[in-house]
Parts: C-alpha cells; structure tokens; sequence
C-alpha cells in the first residue's frame, strides 16, 4: 500500500499562455510534463513548473487552502480553485489550464478582476445601518436569523461563479453571480436596515433579469454555494416590492 | 460566445442551449404560420390551394417535430418557472430528468395520435362539429 501511495505519474500540464509583452510568442500553447503523486494539487504543480521549469509561468496564489480566492481557473474546460483540486483525481494524462474566461488577461494564467470588484463594489457589500448600535453589546441575532446567512457568507470572491456564466461572456456589464450572492448576503441579514440601497444596482438591465437559470455558477462554485437559488429569491423580493 | 465553445457544457448549459433554439424554432414556425394564414385575406381558392400543398408526408413528418419542439420548450420552461417560485433549485438536474420524460411522453402520445387513424378521425370530428371553412 504504501509503494502505491507514492507512485508517481506522468502528467502533462498543457497551460494557455499569454506574454502581453509580445515577442516571437504572444498567445499560445504550452505544455509540460510532471511527476504528480497522489494527493498533489494542480497548484502544486504549477509551482513545480514555475520553480523547477519554467520560471516565467505566471498565476496567482496564496493561502493554498481554499480560502483567499486567487487560484480559480479553468482545468480541464471547468471553472475550479487549483489548490483544491487534485491533480490526479481529475483522471486525464493530459490536463489543460486556462485563465478565468470573461476577463482580460494580465499575464498567462493572471486575468485582471477590478471589472469584478467594482461591480461587486455596486451592490455595496456591508452591513447598512440607520439606528445607531446598542451602546452596551453589539447588535445581536436570534440563532434563526444567523442561520438564514448559511450558504452566503462563505463567498471567497474567487470569480470562479462569474466567469463560468455564458450570461456574462455574452454581457461584459453583467453584475455575476458573485455579486448577487453577496448582496442577498447583506439584504438577507436582519441587522441590514436598507435593503433598498443594495438593491439599486440589481434592477438593472445589466441585473438580475439576465439571469437565465443555467445553473453554470453552481457547478463552478468550489464552495458549493448556489447563487442561483440567491438570485431567484432576490427576484422575488424585487417584483414583491415593485407590485406590493 | 467563444468561451462557449471551450467551457464544458453541463447538463444546465445543455437544458438552455435546447430551450433557445426551440423557441427560435417557434419564432420562426409563428412567422411561417402567420404567412400561410394571411392567405385567408386572398379567398377561399388560394387559402385552400396553400393548406394543400402543406398536405404532404413531408409536411406531416414536419408537424410532428413542430410538436417536439413546442413541447420541449413547454417542460423545460415549466422546470425554470418552479424555480422562479423558489422551488427545487437544489435538484434542477433531477427536474430536468423529468421534464424529459414528461416532454418525450407527451410528444409520443401526441405523435401516435397524429400519425395514426386516431388523428384522421379527430380531424374528422373536428371538422364535422366546426364545419370548417365551407
Ligand atoms: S459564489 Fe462561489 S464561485 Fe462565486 S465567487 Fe463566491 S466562492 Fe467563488
Ligand atoms: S491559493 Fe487561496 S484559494 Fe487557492
């Protein structure tokens, strides 16, 4: 069991590149070939790449645990975090890496997402609030009404969501599901006293009716969280205050 | 929409490629039925000389994949509808399984019904109760 359990095998990285600096190459592909032991994730593997082979290999990494975010891309034509996938779970001898689709490109595997950002910036991602606080605790929540934030507040804002919907590659303007998921976060909450104001950027042409229920975010997310089902209740509190 | 040719196609992306094109497929039979209908406006003989070319094997195979498509569309938009109301999110791939089923148990029934004597014989009620054109 143990001489199983450190095989290795022979994997090729086949990695979509892009040097904005030009030269004989611009845009291409290029592949490389690692001994990948089981366990290992892709992102272990393209640091191996990057120290052992190729140093100008670019991506963005940092926690290595699932919780900053800045490893999503696409592996094997799926939206997916690098360091949460192992490699050789996915089953492929040749296993192909492309940066987050619907972003401009920085560098190789490094998209820029301040189109991201802002956008998220526009549902206004906190807690509004017109009373002040209790001057003797913080403003507090039944268990219940904690409860209703499962499935919301765990968004690493990874983009994984956003780049996989095909209402997005179609809309560059489109808000994502990213923002959406965190503004029902804050509308959801009962110690969010303008719900309004996270709202106004919702019902929008680049909004929430956009939306055409392909379920891609889902299946993208790696926290296996649903904006879907977020932004179907946002859309029913949206037409209940529009129509009473 | 080259990213769609380079993102997997899940079984959502696949319910909703299948649902736009059928309702493009409606847009353009509602063009061509509005088309055949504006006949009417011409008498009798050229609205019945149109109807009678349309009255053909190929026609009739057509009219049976016009139901196809007008049912898909109709399971499939029920399916995204319950989740409007909140309903069976998490299971969408279920829901889909069955508005498959349902769509290609209506569309066979339907199907048996117009290809067989049953649809001659309701065309014939029809007829006889609406009295038609005549
Ligand atoms: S909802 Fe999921 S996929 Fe989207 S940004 Fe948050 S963690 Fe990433
Ligand atoms: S490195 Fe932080 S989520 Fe992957």
């Amino acid at each position: 069991m143990a001489h199983q359990d450190t095989e290795k095998k022979l994997v090729t990285f086949r990695v979509k590149r892009y040097n904005p600096e030009g030269g004989e190459r611009t845009r291409f592909s290029q592949e490389y070939k690692v001994e990948v032991m089981k366990g290992q994730s892709v992102l272990d593997c393209l640091n191996e790449i990057r120290w052992k082979q190729d140093g100008s290999l670019t991506f963005r990494r940092s926690c290595k645990s699932g919780i900053c975010g800045s490893c999503a891309m696409t592996i094997n034509g799926v939206n997916r975090l690098a360091c949460e996938t192992q490699a050789l779970a996915l089953g492929s001898s040749t296993i192909t890496v492309e940066p987050l689709k619907g972003f401009a490109v920085i560098k190789d595997l490094a998209v820029d997402i301040d189109p991201m950002v802002e956008k998220l910036l526009a549902v206004k991602p906190y807690l509004i609030t017109k009373t002040p606080p209790p001057s003797d605790a913080e403003r507090l929540q039944s268990p219940e009404e904690r409860a209703r934030l499962d499935g919301l507040y765990e968004c690493i804002l990874c983009g994984a969501c956003t780049s996989s919907c095909p209402s997005f590659w179609a809309d560059e303007q489109y808000l994502g599901p990213h923002a959406f998921l965190k503004a029902y976060r804050f509308i959801a909450d009962s110690r969010d006293e303008a719900p309004g104001e996270h709202f106004d950027a919702l019902d929008d042409k680049h909004g929430l009716w956009r939306c055409h229920t392909i379920f891609n975010c889902v299946e993208a997310c790696p926290k296996s969280l649903n904006p879907t089902k977020a932004i179907e209740a946002l859309r029913r509190e949206l037409v209940k205050e529009k129509i009473g | 929409m080259r990213a769609l040719q380079r993102y997997r196609i899940h079984l959502g992306t696949a319910a909703w490629i299948l649902h736009r094109l059928s309702g493009l497929g409606l847009i353009l039979y509602l063009l061509l039925h509005i088309w055949v209908i504006h006949h009417l406006a011409k008498g009798q003989a050229e609205f019945d000389g149109i109807m009678h070319s349309f009255n053909n094997p190929l026609f009739k195979f057509l009219e049976v994949g016009l139901v196809g498509v007008i049912l898909y569309h109709l399971w499939n938009g029920l399916r995204v509808t319950l989740f409007d109301f909140g309903l069976f999110i998490e299971k969408q791939k279920q829901v889909f399984g069955a508005a498959v089923v349902l769509w290609l148990a209506t569309w066979a029934v339907v199907a048996y019904a117009m290809l067989t004597r049953v649809g001659g014989l309701l065309a014939a009620v029809v007829r006889a109760g609406g009295g038609g054109l005549s």
